[in-house]
């Protein structure tokens, strides 16, 4: 299924920049979590997951990508049945935030959000492929709405604010690239900042509160505000270098809120300081510059939106992850792509990688 | 690929490019421009403070036994770390600690506006318990166990009033206030000396200076690390002049003879006492008491009950309870007479038991007959006194009360609380609204009408009748060493004054003392245990109101060459010989039997 030219158009730079990234994340899961009963209980079933991701990258190259502009819709529905399983009997994390968002597999932790943005993804570039001249009216977008309309919203019900955010940054991305009328892009984004304050009242309180002190962080300086301000304190006292490995006195002493998961970027910034910062942002853009390269270059639309998409998924994570440890966004509770600890999006984010390198290597009509 | 979204692309990529710019900047600003700010926060995040205690100064007696101490103890807090406090934590130490629940919760709830401060739950935690709490450590939030030893009293209730105790500032806030102004640090919730003791007053010494330790901290407050330590310095030892022997037999028989009282059918009084024993030549407080009295080791479970006694156990009676001293007084009035020329040791007055004069019919207890000032103070025959009472006058008899420092501060700087007392005196009645009346003073030569003076100042006059009329400065801190054994303070006998008396005058007066305990006089019977040669007069001294008579003593000993001056009062004690003298007796039987004595 493979041949020769397919394996000289395989991009081994974004394989390797993703698996980089990868382990970059290992080692600072593994500052963030040695000093538990179990030093490697954290970093051992990450790894797990990073060999699990490979392998799906691999099953994923052995199709050409073609056949997931057919296959999209069975994706489509399978995630849409898991997300609506997870409200039911769905499970939160030990942790202070009650919201449902794993299935219990037994052997596995199924969480079926993450796997719902790269199958997005699939969905819109098949509608849009379909469509690539058929937009005239506002109208012939309303299907691509309502897939993401249906994702974002049982998502929201879990509740997960910042995971749905990204479901509409993706829909936003493939609408721009599919070159839909800029007045109707205005429009969609015009009624979704007229939804913010329908979300408000729709939001948690815990979600409101973490809005408040975005704006103000010192506001409630133990209370709502303390995850903020402990990670913008980490980060500051990083400076040029970083404390060190296992050095940092926030992530060691226990001051960073769920700094394995969503707050790794200020145990990097504060171990690693300046330099481990620029190495991580050097790796996310040539990440995201080979995706949309890739994109550019591949042999239809279906394969370019596929790539637009999943840049755009990946780098609205990464700009919100990394804004919100820095205090220049709001406190959503997204994972950084790669780095934080999270199996389920770990593996998702090496299939999105997959379809890419799909697209990658099969970008020249195959010659019969 | 078509122009247009090989456009897009490139519009993609540089929003990418330029988001992650942006964001390198802001991490910039956070980690190069403002990495100093961040680096202080996060040290003052993690880097806690902790005190180490400083010991605080021992008290020893005279012949160096120890009189107060510390032992281990541990105080423990509960700490608010942004969570608000833990339930689990709060019923744990509730049962630990025999607390109830909701005391602890009270004490949060009190200390409401010092947030993310430790809130001490319990001082005087032994070693025993702090060991089971530190061995559920793992599950309990927001604890500090600091070491804070426990203060002991090795001799409890005897001489309680001498030392005080320990407390929270929380009952006379002025006291930490005090010490701040003159530059001490007190942290919340540190022991202060309290009740007017050695505790309070040697404060500044007896406090060493707290050391401090650097501790890395996580979030939880839990220590990491630890850093640097400034090693605290201990405070300063204090030798007292108590001769804890003679404290011991104050203290047990002044309890006895109270009881015993107290004891008795149908005494309705509150009876209490107070005994104090000076060196007469250097002003030494070898012994002091006061029954009843407070444990200061057990004094803080105990205080609700302590101040429900009527008797009022905290007060220190011997420094500023005020009497009628009744016959005690007898030898300023015969001074006074002496000293004016009014009488001679020759002179004797008739005492047919009643006597008719200034417009008064006045009486004494027994017939005496013809009696002279030596049988006049022996056998405290009220007639001679009222005759030379009424010779010298009153503003004789007061200006002698003053000279033996009779309301007059006695000088006391050690313990605080001493009073000067009331003299009996003209301008004492006019202040009052009244005249003074001649046959008031017969009353005032025979220690009552407006006479009122304390124990120690009993104490006081008997020892300058003892050493030739110098008033010394009574004190109780001898030598002060630092705990390198460095001395730092030796204190030297005072003499505040000197009294304008003859040594004639006195030797008559100690003479008419000498035969009080011989055969006939008052005290004989109570000293017949007493080898040594001493002088004394007893006391009854009639309070104002129906209620019985306090019971007086004072004595000093040897005869020829004295180094001790007791006084004693036994409120309501009746006659002065069988109560107050019999507790004199006792301790000078002990002091002058007692090998040690010299």
């Amino acid at each position: 299924m493979i041949d020769k030219r397919q394996i000289r158009n395989f991009d081994f730079t974004l394989l390797l920049v993703s698996v980089l990234l990868a382990v970059y994340g290992l080692i600072v899961i593994y500052s963030s979590t040695h000093f538990l009963e179990d030093p490697f209980h954290y970093v051992r079933r990450q790894g797990m997951w990073l060999l699990f991701g490979l392998g799906g990258i691999f099953v994923i190259i052995l199709f050409h990508y073609v056949n997931f502009y057919y296959w999209a819709k069975y994706f489509y529905a399978l995630v849409v049945l898991m997300l609506i399983l997870v409200l039911f009997i769905g499970r939160g994390a030990q942790e202070a935030t009650e919201a449902l968002r794993w299935i219990d597999l037994g052997f596995v932790d199924i969480q079926p959000s993450e796997y719902a943005k790269p199958v997005l993804v699939l969905m819109l570039a098949k509608f849009f492929s379909d469509r690539e001249k058929q937009m005239e009216s506002f109208f012939d977008l309303v299907p691509a709405f309502i897939y993401t309309g249906i994702l974002l919203g049982l998502i929201f019900m879990q509740p997960d604010l910042g995971t749905s955010l990204v479901f509409a940054a993706i829909l936003l991305g493939i609408l721009y690239m599919a070159g839909v009328k800029l007045q109707h892009l205005g429009l969609v984004i015009g009624v979704g900042l007229a939804c913010i304050p329908v979300l408000w009242y729709l939001l948690e309180g815990y979600q409101r509160m973490r809005l408040i002190v975005f704006l103000n962080p010192e506001l409630d300086p133990m209370g709502a505000g303390y995850q903020l301000m402990q990670s913008i304190i980490a980060v500051g006292s990083g400076g040029q270098w970083g404390q060190g490995l296992l050095e940092g006195t926030q992530a060691q002493g226990g001051f960073l809120p769920e700094q394995h998961t969503d707050f790794i970027f200020s145990v990097l910034g504060e171990e690693m300081g300046f330099a481990g910062v620029v190495v991580l942002i050097i790796l996310f853009f040539v990440l995201v510059y080979r995706i949309l390269w890739i994109g550019a270059q591949a042999k239809d639309k279906f394969g370019a939106y596929i790539c637009s998409g999943v840049a755009v998924m990946l780098i609205f994570q990464v700009i919100v992850n990394i804004g919100m440890t820095v205090g220049v966004m709001p406190v959503t509770g997204l994972p950084l792509p790669f780095m934080s600890y999270g199996g389920n999006a770990l593996f998702a984010n090496f299939l999105s990688i997959g379809l890419v390198l799909n697209v990658s290597m099969r970008r020249h009509k195959i010659q019969f | 690929m078509d122009k247009k979204t090989l456009a897009r692309f490139r519009f993609l990529f540089i929003l990418v490019a330029l988001s992650l710019v942006l964001l390198t900047t802001r991490v910039a600003y956070l980690q190069i421009a403002n990495y100093d700010h961040y680096v202080t926060r996060s040290e003052r995040n993690r880097v806690t403070k902790l005190p180490v205690h400083a010991p605080r100064g021992e008290i020893y007696d005279r012949n160096d036994q120890l009189l107060v101490t510390n032992q281990p103890g541990f105080v423990l807090s509960l700490m608010d770390m942004g969570g608000g406090y833990d339930s689990d934590t709060i019923a744990f130490l509730a049962e630990k600690l025999e607390l109830e629940e909701e005391e602890i919760r009270e004490k949060i709830r009190r200390y409401r506006f010092t947030r993310y401060m430790p809130v001490q739950l319990k001082e005087d935690i032994s070693e025993e318990t702090m060991a089971e709490i530190y061995e559920s450590r793992w599950k309990l939030q927001g604890i500090s166990i600091e070491p804070q030893p426990i203060r002991e009293y090795k001799f409890g209730v005897s001489g309680a009033h001498l030392f005080g105790y320990l407390g929270l500032d929380e009952p006379r806030e002025s006291i930490n206030e005090e010490w701040t102004e003159q530059g001490y640090e007190y942290r919340t919730g540190e022991r202060v000396g309290q009740a007017r003791g050695l505790e309070e007053v040697w404060e500044p010494y007896l406090r060493g200076e707290d050391g401090e330790q650097l501790v890395e901290t996580n979030y939880l407050g839990q220590p990491q690390n630890y850093l640097d330590r400034e090693e605290p310095v201990p405070g300063k030892d204090l030798y007292l002049t108590l001769d804890t022997g003679l404290q011991e037999v104050a203290t047990s028989s002044l309890k006895e003879m109270v009881d015993e009282i107290q004891e008795e059918e149908d005494n309705e009084e509150h009876i209490k006492g107070a005994v104090v024993v000076l060196d007469p030549n250097t002003g030494a407080i070898m012994a002091m008491h006061n029954y009843p009295s407070y444990d200061p080791n057990t004094v803080s479970e105990d205080i609700d009950e302590l101040k429900q006694d009527p008797r009022q156990p905290f007060n220190n009676t011997a420094i500023s309870g005020t009497y009628p001293i009744g016959s005690t007084f007898k030898m300023i009035t015969g001074i006074a007479a002496l000293e004016e020329g009014e009488i001679t040791d020759q002179t004797s007055f008739n005492c047919q038991g009643v006597l008719d004069a200034a417009n008064t019919t006045k009486s004494c207890h027994s017939v005496h007959g013809s009696t002279s000032i030596y049988r006049g103070i022996a056998e405290s025959c009220n007639i001679f006194f009222y005759q030379a009472g009424l010779r010298a006058g009153i503003d004789a008899i007061a200006h002698y009360s003053r000279e033996f420092g009779l309301g007059v501060y006695p000088g006391l700087e050690d313990i605080r609380g001493e009073t000067r007392g009331t003299v009996a005196s003209r301008e004492e009645m006019e202040k009052r609204g009244r005249q003074w009346h001649k046959a008031e003073t017969m009353d005032a030569a025979i220690g009552q009408t407006l006479h009122d003076y304390s124990p120690m100042q009993m104490a006081q006059y008997v020892s300058m009748i003892a050493n030739g009329g110098v008033h010394y400065r009574p004190y109780l801190v001898d030598r002060v060493y630092d705990y390198q054994g460095e001395t730092v303070k030796e204190v030297e006998p005072e003499i505040l004054r000197e009294a304008d008396v003859s040594s004639e005058t006195l030797d008559i007066i100690r003479e008419g003392m000498k035969q009080t305990v011989g055969p006939g006089g008052t005290a004989n019977y109570a000293f017949r245990n007493v080898e040594e040669e001493v002088a004394a007069k007893t006391g009854t001294a009639e309070p104002s109101g129906d209620s019985s008579s306090h019971g007086l003593f004072v004595a000093y000993g040897p005869y020829e060459d004295p180094d001790l001056a007791v006084a004693v009062l036994v409120e309501h004690g009746s006659a002065g010989a069988t109560s107050a003298a019999p507790v004199a007796a006792d301790i000078m039987e002990y002091y002058f039997d007692s090998p040690e004595g010299d």
